[in-house]
């Protein structure tokens, strides 16, 4: 296809080759009720975005066109945040599958889900953008840098305990992305907006329960080294990929962050679907004192950072 | 994470570019359904079928669940594939979806074998795995060197159409409405896929160089006779007979005669042959021309 896609699949190829899966005795049965429940309420929580969003109510002359301009910059930028989840979890599924086929099928069962879900997201911010005037595909350089992370190789990295891969991508990064979700919830006022926020959020939620539940079920078992490539990944995710503005456009080298941070400034004016940069930083703030004390109780320590633009949290 | 390899994402496209496969992904999202919920497991009724036909079918459906765990397993790679090539958002959408459907596949799979008395969770002679174990679609989709096209040939137009042809012939024998009904609510699902596969091959087709071509049929042929042909989806088919016990081999006809899923012998001799010259004939527009095949029970198909 092109040379970065062949080095891309040869890496992939590199990495899968280097599991030797055992198929059999491939089982089924429960091991984790709480992992079982989730996959059972991802069936029964269906939805579609095409359908369960009243677009028809939505009326994009009401808004001045700065307004409009400014909130489909906001809601693409966010299809750009949902759109590595369809990899990375699928990523995660394969290796799952790839460590055994006696054990994990909760897991397997629920992650077989989650992609469609992320594809869910990723078109319910494509058609808000789309009727706010239209979706943008490219973002600057910058912001294309940050959000161009390699997580769905991190997943298949033999090198890499699966459980560090779940703590860094589910127990911080969708517990930050679902904490913002539930503050641009809060603070929006548009129907469409809530709605698409609402709708997304009832799925991170699990997605987020789904990271601490499997970690509560092996973190006890994990030897020293593994608690502490746990902690490697945490601290890697946090400082070299939040921190530099995955997530929050105020966190991107200054020179980086506008139109962007303007264009989210109205939109949580508005009410359309977006938090204000003090709103933010509380909740960054808070996700990782409650991340930091989550792991704690299994003994992984998650040290203070210091940022310019959040102090120390 | 310094020592992966960066991606070149964008610019990231969303708008729909094939109509017909955007329209699938549409439709899957508004056909989901429960294994759980949607079948009548109450009209099941394991307690009225004998002994042996309890067993052949609780073989059967185990069967099924290891053959639909290879859609969770091994065929999502595809999506990684085609996120790291950028190929159309259509494709990428879409196959979230299968994915899901496929989980849910193994999952009603599993349940039925297991409420017919129980789930092996494995073949009754260790060797049999290589017969049924795999279809090597992962290490397919992460070779640069085998075709996309290729792939969806033999995955998609070959292992799932030959497995829609067997449910389409055979559904109206499953007399259990259990049964049945869960029959039907895969083949719903299953049409979605097969129709992918094709539409997007069909799209693709004038832009296919001699070397896509020999790489599709290198890739279905190999499919007919490495996998099909080695009993991965049916061990009476098997050309080896492998080390698969009578047990296992007769599962699928006991099944299918107590009107518990499977095809039986005869069914195989009609369903197998029809789906090559029809598979045959469907590719054969696009220049591909699928060999002969040689089978000690079917003949030359």
């Amino acid at each position: 296809m092109s040379e970065t896609s062949d080095r891309l699949l040869r890496g992939y190829q590199a990495q899968e080759k280097r599991f030797l899966e055992r198929r059999f005795p491939l089982r089924f049965t429960t091991e984790n009720p709480a992992l079982r429940e989730l996959y059972a309420q991802a069936k029964g929580f269906r939805w579609n975005p095409e359908t369960d969003i009243a677009w028809s109510r939505f009326d994009a002359r009401a808004y001045a066109p700065a307004v409009r301009e400014a909130a489909r910059l906001v809601w693409s930028r966010r299809a750009w945040g949902a759109y590595p989840g369809l990899g990375e979890n699928t990523a995660l599924l394969i290796r799952f599958c790839l460590e055994s086929g006696a054990a994990g099928m909760d897991a397997k069962l629920f992650l077989s889900f989650r992609p469609a879900e992320e594809a869910k997201h990723l078109e319910a911010c494509f058609l808000f953008a789309k009727q706010l005037g239209g979706y943008e595909s490219t973002p600057t350089a910058a912001v294309a840098r940050v959000s161009n992370q390699p997580f769905a190789q991190m997943a298949l990295d033999p090198d890499v305990p699966v459980e560090a891969v779940v703590a860094a991508l589910g127990c911080l990064d969708d517990q930050i992305d679902l904490n913002l979700c539930l503050s641009h919830l809060q603070h929006s006022r548009d129907e469409t907006a809530r709605a698409i926020l609402r709708l997304v959020a009832s799925d991170k939620q699990r997605h987020v329960l789904f990271a601490w539940t499997l970690l509560g079920d092996r973190m006890p078992r994990l030897d020293a080294a593994g608690r502490a490539a746990v902690g490697r990944a945490v601290r890697d995710m946090l400082e070299r990929v939040i921190l530099a503005g995955y997530r929050n456009t105020w966190l991107l080298p200054e020179e980086a962050r506008e139109p962007l941070l303007a264009a989210e400034a109205l939109t949580a004016q508005e009410g359309l679907g977006a938090s204000t940069v003090a709103q933010e930083k509380a909740v960054v703030r808070a996700t990782l004192a409650q991340v930091r004390e989550r792991l704690a109780t299994w003994d992984v320590a998650l040290a203070p950072v210091d940022h310019p633009e959040l102090g120390r949290a | 994470m310094s020592t992966y390899l960066p991606e070149t994402r964008y610019p990231l496209e969303l708008a729909p570019a094939m109509p017909d496969v955007w329209e699938l992904w549409q439709r899957a999202k508004t056909l989901e359904w429960d294994p759980e919920t949607d079948i009548p497991w109450e009209e099941l009724h394991p307690e009225r079928y004998a002994e042996h036909q309890i067993m052949a079918a609780r073989l059967h459906w185990s069967r099924r669940t290891w053959g639909e765990y290879g859609a969770i397993s091994e065929s999502p790679a595809l999506l990684l594939r085609f996120c790291l090539e950028n190929r159309l958002p259509d494709l990428r959408f879409f196959f979230t979806m299968r994915t899901q459907e496929e989980g849910r596949h193994a999952e009603a799979s599993w349940l039925m074998a297991e409420r017919l008395g129980g789930y092996f969770p494995q073949p009754q002679n260790p060797p049999t795995v290589s017969a049924v174990g795999t279809h090597g679609v992962r290490r397919m989709a992460f070779d640069p060197d085998t075709s996309l096209e290729g792939i969806f040939a033999s995955l998609v137009c070959a292992a799932e159409e030959i497995l829609i042809d067997a449910f389409k012939a055979t559904v109206h024998k499953a007399t259990n409405p259990a049964v049945r009904r869960l029959m039907e609510l895969i083949l719903r699902d299953e049409v979605r896929h097969i129709a992918f596969g094709w539409q997007c091959l069909d799209a693709w087709a004038p832009s296919f160089t001699p070397e896509t071509v020999e790489n599709i049929e290198r890739a279905v042929t190999q499919m007919i006779q490495n996998v099909e042909f080695n009993g991965y989806r049916n061990l009476w088919l098997a050309i080896e007979g492998g080390s698969a016990t009578p047990l296992e081999i007769d599962a699928d006809r006991v099944a299918c005669e107590a009107g518990l899923g499977g095809t039986t012998p005869e069914d195989e001799m009609g369903i197998v042959p029809q789906f090559i010259r029809k598979i045959r004939a469907r590719m054969a527009p696009w220049g591909v021309n699928l060999p002969m095949f040689d089978h000690p029970k079917l003949g030359k198909v």
